[in-house]
């Protein structure tokens, strides 16, 4: 069976593909032009009018201030859910299980920000904290098995998924469900002082947005600037190689596995402190995993991650009234995402078909004159 | 023997070039190989020599030109199912058996006999059976073939290459991984199919002494054109070295060692597993004093790379000991090995020695990325700093890249082995371990990189040199050692011992007096 | 804790086993020529909307099975055009075909049926269950044996067969050679792509038809990400089982006696814990097999 062993061994191979080039962003360009076109393509057979649809789609993510804010809002937990898949990825650990590290991370800040007495200021700092301990630690798990025992963490990190999303519904349709009327599930509300106020009326783009932006440079600086953000590139690399260099790869991966988890868990108070103000279990609709592909389009490239982040939530947050004006369903904006992915992942392959042909054509006329000659 | 057919056209290149994007591999070549003759084909690596051969065997197709066999012209749809129907088998270098299955099942692969749906076992060992026989190439058909040695391995590779009856035989690098014993038996095997079966055997080598002994003609082959077809008995080791290189140089010699330091390595009892689990050295003992170069030959896979590993930190140890400088390092981590005064040239430099990706500057600072020269605090990266650096460095060992920025993985082999060699030796650390400095490097930059290893041991530094290259090993060591099974079983100086005595030591002779040393 | 542990519960087990052991087989294919498919989710997602799609329309149960066979053909094709021909990452393309098939199940779910959520009709006609004669009347195993939906008995043959497939025919040697070492197979004349489109394609139709079983044998319904990750779970049979047959589907089995004791201990606890159970497992599991595999080795020493 070593062929299995050696596909196990694949999977571990995934590794961070190479720098953003302009050749990259020119491609995407045309596969985000060419998915557009098939989406438009989709609303003329359903019998809808493509410039219809978007236009509503466009008015709908960037037509009044409050859906600006709902824009931004997403653009936030797209991009910190990029950043931590893209932190991990780099080191060479595939963190596939933010979803879990999230709910996590909103139940600590929902339990934190319900349960504990103390200035408002103090609440929301502990239920941080809290949050990205809970992430920090649930990515703890897989990435302490890759490292110690090299159990494949994306296998592992997708069941603890369901683990953790499970057990966060058990608790708050259980010992912490709360006695409020009209809440189906949901742990008690969080003190109203501790929640982030909006900064747009009305939208969901709150002061947590501040936070957000100083993880994001933190996380930007580290993986482009800093040295053990090169140690890291290394290790995701060529492990090897980097262990050959000096480098403590292990606990790189695992450092790095944490706090991609607990960039996750600060997502998930993001969410409760900013939108919900309580835990519920439809506190994330698989935000990871929108963020993760974002993530892996651009490469892993923090600053890629941010830019693209704001084009899928416009596409996310339009998709909505898109849908509400325009008649078009919402999911129609999931097809065209995964075409643009699809696109991307084949770039290179699709990029050296055509160069091959092209090579092989100018060398037969190359080759030809000088025969001739 | 000589029957009528001897002599004869068997496959012929006319104009053959093959073009890859940047390279032009194959230039023009023009070349008939007669049936029933030993044809050898040498030239540097990179000469276009296995491209066309490739050529040959279908695996790719030329650009331009034409090639026959048999009188028969490959059409554009030629691959090796083609080539082996006109009788043409090839041995690659690198075997291509499926380390999972049995021989039966590694030699009939694509042409399995069956019975109804299924695979008929008894059937396909019968033949391998009756093959084994007919060629005096001995292998049991029931063995998997991870379990089997090199030797027995390349058995298996050339009667998948028989089975097909094939006429032309082209073997790509034959004696790279065998011990000369081993090497001797496959001139027998090509001896008797030349002779008895009046086959043709097309021999890639840079190993001139076995071209002399086994070759009816050469030719050699440079930058993708060929140079010249000779037969081989009017011509010698020198013309055919200095057409392959270009230039009537070869090897200057190098100055002898000064007499040896203080121990600076010393290796006691080492025990280790391979990556499959199984004891790999046996209580390995080893010294290497300050100022000398000591050689490890033997054949590959009788723990070497575990020997380099272990001292390198790479590799747990199970049991003995290694001390570097007067530090007891066993089982250490790489980096503390390395700050206790090792600098470590790995075999494998596209997976160990250096990062494909990461580009040329990176590479050449690595293990210094934290020290105040390139990190601010140990925290922020100094790139400008990391960039010129680079810069001069790659000036000093003569690395050839477009820029410093360009990724380490599209130099060519002897400039990515330079790139390690900077690195490496930039530590100035009192102790070296080099393995396999020059495999796929070109002449030219196997002899800047002999000067540079023999100039660290002039400055007092203690080489541990292991190599698959036995005139390497001789021309750089001061001492040598042979490796078999883990253990060492002889030591000797470099200037009181033949080739011969190393071969047999190589493989399982035991010495009992350790006069070497002793000194 | 009689009403538990009793006959229902091993009938639930075989139940819940299936659609894991079609897809394990599916994805044991891709595993054995070196490709890691976490697409199989999507594919099954996809299988089991078709299945319905065909099965309504259509009026027929066959034709719900041709339905989801024949985007699981398709599927599979895709999936072997991007991993294989244009290299791209597997692990992204697998997920991408996952979220794409999320997607594109509830657009049609919305365009074609009109509804949000699930659908299900009494025109949906479900696979058939089948008697058989003699077997039926043994007491104990006779209800065990006898009396299941068609594609279940079809996956019980299955195993062998594709047992027999992969270690016992030239083809199936080949299908190894060309995830364990291309070049041989290149070498000996073949082509290892065409081993690898085969292995995508059969994994394409193989997880279609768990799809198919999920939505017209398991349930006669097709309900928004009904797949629940049990293509996942599929992915970690193959593991635990080293891509033999037989072993993936004593795994599957497994699996599926955990989720049904879950299912019937929910008069006892919470249905949210129950259910964490097939995961718990499948993370225990993918530990086990690396422990015993550093076991073996050190006993190998």
């Amino acid at each position: 069976m070593s062929g299995l062993m050696q596909s196990l061994r694949a999977l571990a191979r995934l590794k961070p593909a190479q720098k953003l080039t302009r050749d990259y962003l020119v491609s995407l360009l045309t596969a985000v032009l060419l998915a557009l076109a098939v989406g438009a393509g989709i609303m003329l057979v359903c019998g809808h009018n493509p410039i219809e649809g978007y236009g509503a789609l466009i008015e709908g993510a960037l037509g009044k201030p409050r859906a600006i804010g709902n824009t931004l809002a997403k653009t936030v937990t797209l991009c910190l859910t990029g950043l931590a898949m893209s932190l991990a990825a780099k080191a060479g650990v595939f963190n596939v299980g933010g979803e879990g590290q999230l709910y996590l991370g909103a139940m600590a800040a929902a339990v934190v920000g319900a349960q504990v007495d103390a200035p408002a200021w103090l609440v929301t700092l502990l239920a941080l904290l809290a949050a990205m301990a809970a992430g920090g630690l649930y990515a703890l798990l897989p990435g302490a098995l890759k490292v110690k025992w090299k159990v494949d963490e994306v296998i592992t990190t997708i069941m603890l998924n369901s683990v953790a999303i499970y057990f966060c519904s058990y608790l708050a349709n259980g010992p912490l469900k709360t006695a409020e009327r009209g809440i189906a599930t949901g742990t008690d509300s969080i003190m109203a002082e501790a929640a982030f106020t909006p900064l747009i009326k009305l939208s969901n783009l709150t002061t947590g947005v501040f936070y957000a932006a100083a993880v994001a440079l933190i996380v930007w600086y580290v993986m482009s600037r800093s040295s053990v953000g090169f140690e890291m590139k290394l290790t995701g690399e060529n492990d090897r190689f980097a262990r050959y260099g000096g480098i403590r790869t292990g606990s790189l991966m695992l450092w790095a596995m944490v706090f991609s988890g607990a960039i996750c868990g600060l997502v998930g108070m993001l969410e409760v402190f900013g939108l919900h103000k309580r835990f519920l279990t439809t506190v994330s609709n698989e935000f990871y995993f929108d963020g993760m592909l974002v993530a892996m389009i651009m490469r892993y490239s923090p600053f890629g991650v941010i830019v693209m982040s704001f084009f899928f939530a416009v596409l996310s947050i339009g998709s909505k009234s898109m849908e509400l004006s325009a008649g078009v369903s919402s999911e129609l904006i999931l097809i065209v995402q995964s075409i643009i992915i699809f696109f991307m992942a084949a770039e290179g392959g699709i990029r050296k078909a055509l160069g091959e042909r092209a090579a092989l054509r100018r060398a037969r006329a190359a080759a030809g004159e000088r025969g001739r000659g | 023997m000589n029957d009528a057919a001897t002599g004869a056209e068997i496959v012929r290149f006319s104009h053959v070039s093959k073009q890859y994007p940047g390279t032009l591999a194959n230039d023009d070549v023009s070349l008939s190989i007669r049936r029933g003759e030993v044809f050898a084909l040498v030239g540097e690596n990179g000469a276009g020599k296995s491209t066309l051969m490739n050529l040959l065997y279908g695996l790719q197709a030329p650009t331009l030109g034409d090639i026959y066999i048999k009188g028969e012209k490959t059409g554009p749809q030629h691959g090796p199912e083609s080539a082996m129907r006109m009788g043409v088998s090839m041995v690659h270098q690198h075997f291509k058996l499926v380390p999972s299955f049995t021989v039966a099942q590694n030699v009939m692969l694509g042409h399995e006999p069956r019975r109804g749906l299924f695979y008929d076992g008894r059937e396909a060992e019968e033949t391998v059976r009756r093959l084994s026989a007919e060629y005096g190439l001995k292998v049991e058909p029931g063995d998997v073939v991870r379990d089997l040695s090199v030797g027995i391995q390349q058995r298996v590779e050339i009667l998948k290459a028989l089975r097909t009856g094939a006429d032309v035989l082209i073997l790509d690098e034959p004696t790279a991984v065998l011990t000369p014993q081993e090497a001797e038996e496959l001139f027998e095997v090509i001896r008797r199919v030349v002779q008895e079966k009046n086959m043709t055997v097309i021999l890639i080598t840079h190993r001139l002494p076995e071209v002399m002994r086994v070759s009816d003609r050469v030719g050699v082959m440079r930058r993708g054109r060929l140079e010249k077809v000779m037969e081989t008995r009017e011509t010698s080791e020198r013309e055919i070295a200095s057409l392959m290189v270009g230039r009537d140089v070869l090897f200057s010699d190098l100055p002898g060692g000064q007499a040896a330091g203080e121990e600076r390595l010393v290796i006691r009892g080492l025990c280790a597993l391979s990556d499959r689990g199984l004891p790999a050295l046996r209580g390995m003992d080893l010294t290497v004093h300050a100022g000398e170069v000591v050689g490890v030959c033997g054949v590959e896979g009788n723990g070497q790379t575990e020997l380099a590993e272990c001292v390198a930190g790479m590799r747990p140890v199970t049991g003995g000991s290694v001390v570097l400088c007067g530090r007891d390092v066993t089982g250490q981590a790489p980096g503390r090995i390395r700050e206790a005064g090792l600098s470590y040239i790995p075999e494998d430099r596209i997976s160990t020695g250096v990062d494909v990706k990461a580009s040329v500057a990176e590479n050449l600072i690595v293990g210094k990325q934290r020290t105040p020269a390139f990190s601010r605090l140990g925290v922020h990266l100094r790139r400008g700093q990391v960039k010129k650096y680079a810069q001069e460095l790659s000036q000093a060992f003569d690395i050839r890249t477009s820029g410093v920025d360009e990724p380490a993985g599209s130099l060519s082999g002897g400039n990515m082995q330079k790139v390690v060699l900077a690195r490496e030796f930039s530590f100035g650390s009192p102790a070296l371990l080099v393995c396999q400095p020059t495999r796929g490097v070109d002449i030219g930059a196997t002899e800047f990189i002999h000067e540079r290893i023999v100039e660290k041991r002039d400055q007092g530094c203690a080489v541990l040199l292991i190599s698959a290259d036995l005139d390497e090993l001789m021309r750089l060591s001061d001492r040598l050692v042979t490796v078999f099974e883990g253990r060492v079983t002889g030591r000797f100086r470099t200037a009181e011992v033949t080739r011969e005595e190393i071969g047999y030591y190589m493989t399982g002779g035991h010495q009992d007096t350790k006069e070497a040393e002793a000194q | 804790m009689g009403d538990v542990l009793n006959i229902l519960l091993l009938q639930n087990t075989l139940r819940t086993a299936t659609p894991v052991v079609l897809a394990a087989l599916g994805c044991l294919m891709t595993q054995h020529v070196n490709i890691t498919n976490i697409g199989i989710e999507g594919m099954m997602l996809t299988g089991a909307f078709f299945a319905v799609l065909g099965s309504y329309f259509a009026g027929s149960w066959v034709a719900g099975i041709a339905c989801a066979l024949l985007v699981g053909l398709l599927l599979g094709l895709f999936y072997y055009v991007f991993v294989i021909k244009f290299k791209s990452d597997e692990f992204i393309i697998g997920v991408a075909l996952n979220i794409f098939a999320g997607g594109l199940t509830v657009f049609l779910l919305r365009n074609i049926f009109d509804v949000k959520g699930s659908f299900s009709d009494p025109a949906i006609v479900p696979l058939p269950t089948v008697e058989i004669p003699l077997i039926k009347d043994i007491p104990v195993i006779g209800p065990l044996l006898s009396g299941n939906t068609l594609l279940v008995y079809v996956s019980w043959l299955l195993v062998p067969v594709c047992w027999a497939f992969i270690y016992k025919t030239p083809m199936g040697f080949h299908l190894r050679a060309s995830g364990e070492y291309p070049d041989a197979l290149t070498a000996a004349g073949r082509s290892p792509e065409r081993m690898k489109c085969l292995a995508s394609v059969l994994c394409g139709l193989l997880s279609a038809l768990a799809g198919a079983h999920l939505s017209l044998g398991y349930l006669t319904m097709f309900s928004e990400n009904m797949s629940a990750s049990r293509g996942y779970v599929a992915f970690a049979c193959v593991i635990f089982g080293r891509g033999n047959p037989p072993k993936v589907f004593l795994a599957a089995l497994l699996f599926g006696f955990i989720e049904a004791l879950g299912l019937r201990m929910q008069k006892y606890m919470p249905s949210d814990l129950t259910a964490m159970a097939p995961y718990v497992v499948t993370v225990v599991m993918m530990v086990a097999v690396v422990l015993m595999e550093r076991r073996k080795r050190r006993h190998a020493a």
